[in-house]
């Protein structure tokens, strides 16, 4: 797809997901964009915010258990798709919040599916 | 179960299913191997439910005990380890209050008086005749897992292991009689249909076995609960063991999960095994008090429905309250007496272990010695890689991940010493590697025995007859290791590992963790601790858990060599802590077993401090004198029958290590200095004053007290259920290389402790069973503020796991914080509450 204001950069429609999760369910997370063929995300660790529970704080010093961590993900509609059904499933029992939205990326290769 | 041999059409899809296995792994406690031993409670998967209900469900899972026999806590009462008041103050609450206990059920006598006869007198269930053998769909399974994650002990490889555990054991099974006998013709069916992918395999597998939907997680949760060792094993490797470890042969929990839905789809899966814990009749409480015609009132039938683990847990409250309420008294007196401060001799930071207090305690009889706790690994997130070591060693808790790595270097001056160490140490390694191959061919074995029998039947000889003269030999043929190789910190023509101002934040971490006065002595010690111990496999349980089950020693050295860098006490005075010129930090390590103290890197110690150090070499000496002689006693032995136990490679028991493990204090030494905590507390120093926005405090309270959480939920579930939550007997175990031990010659990997290290010779419990007791000398707003913004913490006290007590340090004043449960649900949140 083209945007006018990109001029004659090529863009290519993708889905990211945004998981925030508590630190100690990090591998939890993992697991499931791995089985999902999620070829790479970003994790953002030490992350801090306000919860119906009240406030989070970041992680301290000597445990990368503690506080909030978030990962980003971007991939086709279906990779994306299998993620949050399996994320469907965590919620269920532990804690966590995730964002789904419509990207544009310029290099589609670097999202592409991972062997399984 | 109905065999299944067409294939169901899958009810969840794919990620579904990777969802539900991840928190299905959960179950299990990641499971270390014995070189880097550390505790883990067994039951970290189930802190999100309150401890009550959590020791419910894992019993259920487990098929273990929720309690330890009520024989056994009748001992531990005998014993003055519990008393009897508390025991009836825990009654009062079970049985709904004064009110309801004090009411009569016949002629003077009350419902808690049918209470306490249960507790003590009336006769108990007789323990059971040791485990049950594992079923032999457990047993095939953990036979393919040995196989499979063999460390190079098997002489011939389980082939295409590179598939994974799942794909390699489909490949091999085919043949396997064991197989065939279990799974008969359904089982070659099988082999031929299901998927190789191990989650579309549960997925298939799950509607074909009837799951219905909604009850897959439990299911699956049931399965990994069948083999806790080889599952936490699996989640090891994955989790926390470097990748190299296991790209070779990759598994992962579906792997596991996988191969069990293929049995049980053959119909080889066994009903999983439930303990039964008796109530105690309701004729015979009734007899008991003489009171037939009460046998049918409910209000007698729910006391005698009771069983005995029910009993059990109403005796661990009491020994938790006696302890709390004992301690607690002890340390508000102390809050308000505080002595003046005398300018020490030297100054020391013990590991906050249980071990280090008694020794603190010894060595401040010695003279004006001032000592602190700080956590072992003393705030580096370090890997070390030691020379003639193909793995690094992880120096720090497994709570972080190593951020550093350093490599050992020859100690200026002693390079041609270290060159001839280096040669001597690569020569034993090719001749250990040389005769395990020897040992395992099957042309090589009899002339290996052959050769090398006299020269090992010398040695055990020696290690059994003259083990203390064994020790002396060991010592003097590898001279002094330390003294000739030390952690490289650059300079010498090597990468630093570490940038001065990641430095300066190490060094700063230490005085703002613990509240160590900037005016530090002339000599300040960091002192480390590990063990000594002899073909023991739990050698690595009694190093320090902090430092990832290894000895502190090598973090000790980095942090005093960090803190003598005239860079590093520049960058700490723009900071806020000028140390005064005249300071030098020494490093040392506790050896726990003999305590003993080795003091690193000596040579280095500037000529203006030797007297000092040579005091305080002769304090340490004397203060190991009289805590080996304490110790001694409660071993039942001689203090120099400890240091021959260190040589001894018969020793069963060669210390107690945290066993009677209780508390964990926070605050300065002048709170618990005149108090004996017997071993049983963990101490961190700590300055409420100099943390004003709890930093400090929330680091101490998320990491040193989770590891110490961890050890003593690790004591007392071994403890409670030494069979399921420990791993047995000592004396009947196999050690499966490089891994864990198994009891006999095959099964499950036993996680927790031995029972040698938690009972004595006649089997009564050393260790009592019971929560850590968590004490913090600081105002109750602090430490809440605290507590509301760490969700471990939280779950940790709001759902009972530890048992939080406030001092406040204006009025002495202590304060519990109150469990979620104690609360009403539309009630504010108010946590305080008289202990």
């Amino acid at each position: 797809m083209t945007i006018a204001a990109f001029g004659d950069l090529r863009l290519h429609r993708l889905k990211k997901i945004e998981i925030v999760v508590l630190a100690e369910d990090h591998a939890l997370v993992e697991d499931l964009l791995k089985a999902a063929g999620v070829g790479g995300w970003t994790m953002i660790r030490d992350v801090a915010g306000m919860g119906h529970s009240g406030f989070h704080q970041g992680k301290t010093i000597f445990n990368d258990q503690s506080g909030l961590v978030m990962f980003v993900g971007v991939a086709e509609d279906g990779i994306i798709a299998g993620v949050a059904r399996g994320l469907a499933r965590l919620f269920e029992r532990r804690p966590g919040v995730t964002f789904l939205s419509d990207v544009e990326v310029m290099r589609s290769d670097y999202f592409g599916p991972a062997a399984t | 179960m109905m065999v299944q041999l067409t294939a169901a059409d899958p009810v969840l899809t794919r990620t579904e299913v990777a969802g539900l296995v991840a928190l299905a792994a959960r179950t299990a406690a990641p499971l270390w191997p014995l070189e880097s031993a550390i505790a883990v409670n067994p039951l970290a998967g189930f802190e999100g439910l309150p401890f009550e209900a959590a020791v419910r469900l894992a019993a259920q899972r487990f098929g273990a005990r929720r309690s330890l026999p009520l024989g056994q806590w009748r001992k531990l009462l005998a014993a003055g380890k519990l008393d009897e008041r508390s025991l009836r103050d825990a009654a009062i609450r079970k049985l709904g209050g004064l009110n309801a206990a004090f009411e009569l059920i016949g002629p003077n006598i009350s419902r808690l008086d049918l209470l306490m006869a249960r507790l003590l007198h009336l006769p108990v269930q007789e323990p059971g005749a040791g485990p049950a053998p594992l079923p032999a769909d457990a047993a095939f399974i953990a036979k393919w897992c040995a196989a499979f994650f063999d460390q190079g002990q098997a002489s011939s490889p389980m082939p295409n292991r590179e598939l994974g555990l799942y794909r390699a054991v489909l490949a091999a099974i085919g043949h396997d009689p064991d197989f065939r006998a279990l799974t008969g013709e359904s089982g070659r069916h099988l082999l031929l249909s299901v998927p190789r992918d191990p989650l579309e395999a549960i997925a298939e597998g799950l509607p074909a076995l009837g799951i219905p939907a909604g009850q897959e997680g439990p299911k699956l949760e049931e399965l990994v609960a069948r083999l806790p060792g080889w599952a936490g094993h699996i989640r090891w490797r994955n989790e926390h063991a470097d990748p190299e470890i296991a790209a070779a042969s990759p598994a992962g929990m579906a792997d596991l999960l996988a191969l069990w839905l293929l049995l049980e789809r053959g119909g080889a899966v066994s009903a999983p095994a439930r303990p039964q814990s008796a109530g105690g009749g309701a004729d015979l409480l009734a007899r008991h008090f003489g009171l037939a015609e009460a046998v049918d009132d409910a209000r007698l039938a729910d006391i005698a429905a009771m069983d005995e683990d029910d009993l059990g847990a109403l005796f661990q409250t009491a020994a938790e309250w006696t302890y709390r309420n004992t301690l607690a008294a002890r340390l508000q007196t102390a809050a308000t007496g505080r002595a003046p401060p005398e300018s020490p001799d030297a100054q020391l930071v013990f590991c906050i272990d249980v071990r280090s207090e008694p020794f603190r305690r010894a060595l401040e009889g010695q003279g004006r010695y001032e000592t602190f706790g700080y956590a072992g690994f003393f705030g580096l997130p370090i890997a070390l890689h030691r020379h003639g070591e193909a793995r690094r060693t992880r120096l720090l808790p497994v709570l972080l991940a190593p951020q550093h790595d350093l490599r050992e270097a020859p100690v200026p001056g002693r390079e041609q010493e270290a060159e001839a160490l280096a040669a001597s140490m690569a020569q034993a390694s090719q001749a250990s590697a040389l005769l395990d191959a020897a040992k395992q061919g099957t042309a090589t074995a009899f002339a290996t025995a052959e050769a090398t029998g006299p020269l090992a039947g010398l040695l055990m000889a020696a290690r059994t007859l003259a083990p203390g003269l064994a020790r002396r030999i060991g010592s003097a043929l590898s001279p002094g290791r330390d003294d000739v190789l030390a952690p490289d910190l650059g300079g010498h023509g090597t990468r630093a590992p570490f940038t001065l101002e990641e430095k300066v934040g190490f060094a700063l971490a230490l005085f703002r963790l613990t509240g160590l006065p900037q005016r530090t002595a002339g000599l300040v010690a960091l002192v480390g601790h590990g063990g000594s111990a002899v073909n023991n496999p739990y050698a690595a349980a009694l190093d320090c858990g902090a430092c990832g089950g290894h000895a502190g020693g090598s973090n000790a050295r980095i942090l005093a060599a960090i803190l003598n860098e005239p860079a590093v006490r520049t960058g700490l005075a723009a900071r806020g802590i000028a140390i005064p010129r005249a300071t030098w930090f020494i490093a040392a390590e506790h050896d726990t077993t003999t305590d003993e103290i080795k003091i690193f890197d000596r040579c280095s110690v500037p000529a203006s401090h030797r007297d000092d150090l040579a005091a305080l070499a002769a304090s340490l000496a004397r203060a190991g004198e009289a805590n080996r002689q304490r110790r001694a006693a409660l071993l039942g032995r001689s203090a120099d029958d400890l240091l021959t136990g260190a040589a001894h490679w018969g020793e069963v028991r060669p210390e107690w290590g945290l066993a009677g493990n209780a508390s964990f204090i926070v605050g300065p030494r002048w709170l618990t200095r005149e108090i004996d905590l017997e071993g049983r507390a963990f101490l961190h120093s700590y300055d409420w004053q100099a943390d004003a926005d709890g930093t400090a405090l929330a680091t101490i309270l998320t990491a040193p007290m989770v590891v110490a959480q961890w050890i003593n939920c690790q004591y007392l579930f071994s403890t409670i259920d030494n069979d399921r939550y420990g791993s047995g007997d000592k004396a009947t175990q196999n050690v499966v290389g490089g891994i864990g031990v198994l009891q006999g010659n095959g099964g499950d990997l036993r996680v927790g402790l031995p029972r040698q290290s938690l009972f004595t010779d006649d089997g009564t419990p050393f260790h009592v069973p019971q929560r850590l007791l968590t004490v913090v000398l600081a105002p109750f707003e602090q430490v809440e503020r605290v507590v509301a913004s760490n969700t471990i913490l939280g779950r940790l006290f709001g759902k009972g796991w530890v048992t939080l007590v406030v001092i406040d340090p204006h009025s002495g004043k202590a304060l519990r914080w109150r469990r979620d449960a104690e609360i009403a649900p539309d009630a504010p949140a108010n946590h305080e509450t008289e202990i």
